[in-house]
């Protein structure tokens, strides 16, 4: 389909009126055509008729008699002449009618549409001739300039439609072009202050509901999109700076005491070790947060596969599950036998991980995690729930930005991204991650769409 | 064994060198693509470790590319920063064996090294698997250490396999994860430090003689004495 919004606007306005035009001229030939036939066709059909009823009277009572008809039919007194009566002989000598001469015209079949000359003034006629016995010649005609007159004024009106729908189409037109482009421009203001940096303005909200306004809200869920991806971009460069500057600090300190001090050997391998552990410290953060980009880049949804949700919650518990017990904590799993949906086992795996990491970090003394899985509308549910600390309501959003921990202090360990991948992997997959209080604790809830191109 | 590094960090490669002589392996290296590509396909060598990105025309993938299509099936470790799980797909598709993401412990790269060092030996296959008087029956799925049975939950019995299949040789945590657990990622806190001392416990518990060890900044490893 041709979107006619792809034109330009001088283009659509163009176009419009040609095509108006076109469909005017399509409609106005048939009935040109009918008009012009029919009235053709009346007239020689009277013609004929008043020439073959005077021939009747010629055969029956004479040429005499038919002089007398003719002299009594065209009586030269009539203001106009409608009516155009010739009677000659085989000599062309004219005998009776308000023809001066036989016209001297090549003979045609049909009637014939000339000047004539009546009564010393030139009529538009339209005759027919026939042949009488003996040589005498009849010549019945009609004056069409009235016809002509009505056919001008069909013309006229015609052209009078043209122009008035020409004109109504390019003024159309040139409106159309006025509203496209005022809207355009005012999209074009707004996109241009963006430019300029002011990342919070919005096309003006439409009212109606054509394409352009559906363009329109896109656009500004886009700017939406975009303004939430720089501030994130704000945000995490900031806690970069905050996270990584910790770790690094402490490991100059370390290297640098050890060069002042000079520490016994075995004292300075200690602090060596020490240090590629600060190392490896920093190094997590980074893979953090490179495998954070790789989520959101979308770039792994290509490699969805089957996978059974169940089975890779049970797994994940499984593997935390020794060191639950360890804390003194009690960790389960409740789910059906199979959850079949299509994911990235990788990544889900890791996102309950998480969220389970999360739940053991900041379980304290006899806590309970109880992990489960549910089929949820069009995907499948998966459910942390503890009986810890909890999160406070007002924080229950922030927790998923990166690097937020609603610890301010940040002495627990963790570079405070684990909640920003399992959002990250909720929504490679179509879905949310949802806290919750738990009276007391904290639920968490990753929602996952079996099939995310139904987004 | 004699190894070939391709690799053109000078810094990278000066440590990997000394590390792998320490370890008593003749090493060969070369700096660039074009001369990686040259000494892999002429000389024959006990195992390949190869960089990605290097310099030279040649890029790492089409040296494993070239090799495996010349029919050369000496096991290649790739060594790389491009740490994405699909880059390493797309590394070990290409026909690498191992994929380490840079930057690396040298425990890791020695442990990887060894094991595919091991596995390019041709073994027949084993029914049962044994350390000193550790015994693993694969089929009947029992585990006996002096004769006497232990019992082990599934996993532990898939952990302790591994560990007596890479008998004498260091595996590191990052291994274990990835071979037994299957987790291509790095967990928020590392759990298999309490799984393999779960493990331990139930081989190595009351017995005058432990068999698997904790080797500093590697990893573990089952060995006998001897």
């Amino acid at each position: 389909m041709i979107n006619p919004l792809r034109f330009s606007a001088a283009g659509v306005a163009l176009a419009y009126g040609i095509i108006s035009l076109l469909v005017l001229a399509l409609f106005a030939a048939p009935l040109w055509y009918s008009w012009s036939t029919a009235i053709d066709g009346g007239r020689v059909e009277r013609l004929d008729g008043d020439a073959a009823r005077l021939s009747a009277v010629a055969r029956a009572h004479g040429i005499p008699a038919l002089v007398a008809v003719i002299d009594a039919s065209v009586d030269g007194t009539e203001h106009t002449i409608s009516r155009v009566l010739l009677l000659a002989d085989a000599a062309g000598r004219p005998l009776a009618g308000n023809l001066a001469a036989w016209p001297d015209i090549a003979p045609a079949r049909g009637p014939q549409l000339h000047t004539l000359n009546v009564h010393g003034r030139a009529i538009r006629v339209a005759y027919v001739s026939s042949a009488l016995p003996d040589g005498y010649r009849l010549l019945v005609g009609n004056n069409v300039e009235r016809f002509e007159k009505l056919e001008r004024i069909f013309q006229y009106g015609l052209l009078g439609c043209s122009i008035t729908l020409l004109v109504i189409s390019v003024a159309g037109g040139l409106l159309m072009r006025h509203a496209l482009l005022s809207r355009i421009g005012r999209i074009e203001q707004t996109t241009s202050a963006i430019v300029q940096g002011n990342l919070s303005s919005r096309l003006p909200t439409p009212l109606g509901n054509d394409e352009l306004d559906a363009l329109t809200r896109t656009v500004n869920r886009m700017l939406e999109q975009i303004e939430q991806l720089v501030q994130g971009v704000r945000e995490v460069s900031n806690a970069i700076a905050h996270d990584l500057r910790t770790p690094l600090a402490a490991l100059r300190y370390r290297l640098e005491e050890v060069v002042l001090t000079q520490p016994p050997l075995e004292r300075t391998y200690a602090e060596i070790d020490a240090a590629i552990l600060d190392v490896d410290e920093v190094l997590a953060i980074f893979n953090a947060l490179l495998r954070l980009a790789e989520i959101d880049s979308g770039a792994r949804r290509a490699g969805f596969t089957a996978i059974d949700v169940a089975d890779v919650a049970a797994e994940v518990v499984e593997y935390y599950l020794p060191l639950a017990e360890l804390k003194g904590i009690t960790l389960d799993y409740a789910g059906p036998a199979r959850l079949p949906a299509q994911g990235d086992r990788l990544m889900v795996a890791q996102a309950v991980g998480n969220l389970i990491d999360n739940a053991l970090k900041y379980a304290t003394g006899r806590g309970t995690i109880n992990v489960s899985t549910a089929m949820h509308g069009a995907g499948v549910a998966i459910s942390v729930a503890d009986n810890g600390p909890g999160i406070p309501e007002d924080q229950l959003d922030k927790v998923v930005q990166r690097f937020y921990r609603v610890d301010p202090s940040r002495v627990m360990p963790g570079a405070g991204l684990g909640l920003s991948q399992v959002e990250a992997v909720a929504r490679l997959h179509g879905g949310t991650l949802k806290l919750a209080s738990n009276h007391p604790g904290l639920r968490a809830t990753l929602f996952l769409h079996t099939v995310p191109e139904e987004r | 064994m004699k190894l070939l590094l391709v690799e053109d960090n000078e810094k990278v490669a000066n440590f990997v060198l000394k590390g792998l002589a320490e370890a008593g392996h003749t090493v060969d290296h070369a700096d660039n693509g074009r001369d990686g590509m040259f000494l892999a396909a002429g000389e024959p060598y006990d195992a390949i470790i190869l960089d990605r990105m290097l310099p030279g025309g040649v890029e790492g993938l089409a040296i494993v590319d070239a090799l495996r299509k010349t029919g050369n099936r000496t096991p290649i470790l790739i060594v790389s920063a491009l740490g994405d799980v699909d880059e390493r797909i797309r590394g070990l598709r290409a026909g690498g064996d191992d994929y380490l993401v840079k930057p690396f412990a040298f425990g890791e790269l020695l442990a990887r090294l060894d094991a595919l060092l091991r596995r390019a030996q041709p073994g027949t296959i084993q029914t049962t698997l044994a350390l000193d008087d550790l015994r693993m029956d694969l089929l009947s799925r029992k585990v006996t250490r002096g004769g006497k049975q232990l019992d082990l939950q599934p996993r532990e019995f898939k952990l302790l396999e591994y560990l007596l299949r890479h008998a004498n040789q260091v595996v590191t945590r990052t291994m274990l994860l990835e071979n037994v657990w299957d987790f291509h990622f790095d967990p928020q806190t590392n759990v298999i430090d309490v799984h393999v001392s779960k493990l331990r416990q139930k081989i190595d518990g009351g017995q005058v003689k432990p068999l698997l060890r904790t080797v500093r900044n590697a990893g573990y490893m089952l060995r006998s004495d001897d």
